[in-house]
């Protein structure tokens, strides 16, 4: 069964005087077919868990595993593949390649990795996110809604395992915010995956299966 | 490819403008090649006409044809060996008045030297008081048939024939009889027929024992022509010159592209997108507008030499350009790796933010 866990991790910035602890002995796993909400105020280490989670960041303490592989003891290469091929990142900000069309996003997916969602799995998500009439416009012809929702598109065009968001409704109205959580909770559900979405916005909290808070780099489960 | 393609199609200005800028300075050192080649042809055409390999001259001359008198001694060994060269520099004047300056070189027919002529027009004959000449006389007005005085004597030659590919250190020749030219040099009070030099098809001929002379290869001879190593140097110094400034400016440009990409391919390199193929697209393009850039100059370029007037000196050679625009290429590529550098050193992190 896939998952994903964080064993005492530790993450401490800067040294001396200056040096602060961003992650304080974090314990997390999250596990296939379920959807994950950490919520926490800006500042609070959202993105540093996220990221650490991913294998771009070393954590000064602790371990961390994808499907029980020990991310540390990886390559820089054999985690950027791992990445490519287990995990969709939906990101904050410059999500979107901006010389490509929306429909140029995913075909730049297809030229580094195969095995991507099936033509009829790609437009019903198409359908989902409603961007099946935005295939030929360029990101800066896009709301920064659309472009999230492009983003979010793109994260499960690859059909990862796991899917890591940071702040994926930052730009979305309630409706569109809701119907990504509903399409997370679903992904989570009916094909397996593991969804964990780091985010200060709470009207996510009745989609996600656990949600946990962060607070100065402590992690408290709520759900 | 793909990354390189789209965003070359999609910021067609930027990239036109590159494109702009590799084609002018590939441009200026195409030109610059041919007028290089053409004025150095303009010095050894007649030499390279001749397919002559190698030169016996008088060892104090200093390998200068003119300056080069073969002693009676060496003249006695070397008969019947080689084609014998006796030369004039001067000007000839045809009977309109129309005066030119050539070199006068007096060939014997039964030697190589006149066996490897190409005539143009006329006939490939040559007897006393005739002369094949360059095609460069034919272009300022001279014509077969007319009479050429040359100056200060009383000689005077029948044009028979023009010839191509015929200067010798930047002047039209003039093929004639050595006796014609003994008559022309020595107002016919000598007797011998002066030689200036003697020309060998093959690199190491065999020779009899020489005293005051000395066998030089072909290229000796043309690098010791007066001027032509500074110009060799100044135009090679000058390409140099503008190579540098290829790497300089693909690698400025390239840079700056790149750093303005690096958000991008921050989150393409967190989302697992290998370093390798942004690698491989960066340097896709830079050989893309490199590639263009000189394309564009090579068609241009041999537009300009066919519509230029003859008098420019300049001559494409194919291998010569496509060797400098291989340079072009391989410097714009050198310029892409320093880009490159910061691709690979990108941690996706910096740019995700903590």
């Amino acid at each position: 069964m896939a998952n994903l866990e964080l064993q005492d991790v530790k993450k401490v910035y800067g040294t001396g005087s200056s040096q602060y602890e961003a992650l304080t002995q974090i314990n997390f796993k999250a596990n296939q077919g379920e959807t994950i909400l950490i919520v926490g105020p800006s500042g609070s280490g959202k993105t540093t868990f996220l990221t650490i989670a991913a294998g771009l960041q070393t954590p000064s303490a602790g371990t961390v595993k994808i499907d029980d592989k020990v991310l540390g003891t990886m390559s820089v290469k054999q985690q950027s593949q791992l990445r490519l091929h287990k995990i969709g990142f939906v990101l904050q900000a410059y999500n979107l390649v901006p010389y490509l069309t929306v429909q140029e996003q995913f075909t730049l997916v297809d030229k580094v990795k195969t095995a991507n969602l099936t033509a009829s799995k790609f437009n019903e998500m198409l359908a989902i996110l409603g961007l099946t009439p935005l295939l030929d416009k360029y990101p800066n012809q896009l709301s920064g809604g659309q472009q999230q929702r492009v983003a979010i598109a793109r994260a499960l065009y690859g059909d990862p395992s796991f899917i890591l968001a940071d702040e994926p409704t930052a730009s979305l109205d309630t409706e569109r915010a809701i119907a990504v959580m509903q399409l997370f909770s679903q992904l989570a559900h009916l094909a397996h995956k593991a969804v964990i979405v780091v985010t200060h916005d709470t009207r996510l909290e009745d989609y996600a299966d656990h949600v946990y808070e962060l607070v100065d780099g402590v992690m408290h489960r709520l759900k | 490819m793909f990354l390189a393609i789209k965003e070359m199609k999609h910021e067609k200005l930027r990239y036109g403008l590159m494109i702009g800028m590799i084609f002018l300075v590939s441009y200026l050192v195409f030109i610059l090649t041919g007028l290089s080649n053409g004025l150095s042809n303009l010095n050894r055409a007649a030499v390279d006409s001749w397919q002559a390999q190698s030169i016996v001259l008088n060892k104090d001359a200093q390998i200068n044809l003119p300056q080069s008198v073969i002693s009676n001694r060496d003249r006695q060994v070397l008969k019947n060996k080689g084609a014998q060269i006796s030369l004039l520099s001067g000007l000839v004047q045809n009977q309109a008045g129309k005066k030119d300056s050539a070199q006068i070189v007096g060939i014997k027919t039964n030697q190589f030297i006149f066996k490897r002529l190409k005539v143009t027009s006329g006939t490939k004959e040559l007897h006393s008081k005739q002369a094949i000449v360059a095609s460069a006389f034919k272009t300022d007005g001279f014509k077969l048939g007319d009479t050429l005085k040359i100056a200060n004597t009383q000689v005077k030659v029948k044009i028979v024939g023009f010839t191509n590919n015929a200067t010798l250190n930047m002047v039209p020749v003039v093929y004639t009889t050595p006796k014609t030219v003994n008559l022309a040099k020595y107002d016919g009070q000598q007797t011998t027929t002066l030689v200036n030099g003697v020309a060998f098809a093959s690199k190491k001929p065999t020779l009899g024992t020489l005293k005051d002379s000395k066998l030089y290869s072909a290229e000796q001879y043309i690098n010791k022509m007066p001027g032509n190593r500074a110009q060799t140097l100044t135009f090679n110094f000058m390409i140099g010159f503008l190579m540098v400034i290829i790497l300089i400016v693909i690698a400025i440009f390239l840079y700056i592209l790149t750093m303005q990409k690096l958000p991008n391919f921050g989150v393409l390199k967190a989302q697992g997108l290998p370093t390798s193929y942004l690698v491989k697209n960066t340097l896709l393009q830079a050989a893309l507008l490199a590639v263009s850039g000189v394309l564009i100059a090579l068609g241009l370029v041999l537009i300009t030499a066919a519509i230029l007037p003859a008098i420019v000196p300049i001559k494409i050679q194919i291998t010569m350009i496509l060797l400098s625009g291989l340079a072009i290429i391989g410097m714009a590529m050198l310029g892409a790796l320093i880009p490159v550098r910061e691709i690979i050193k990108l941690d996706p992190y910096q740019i995700i933010g903590g």
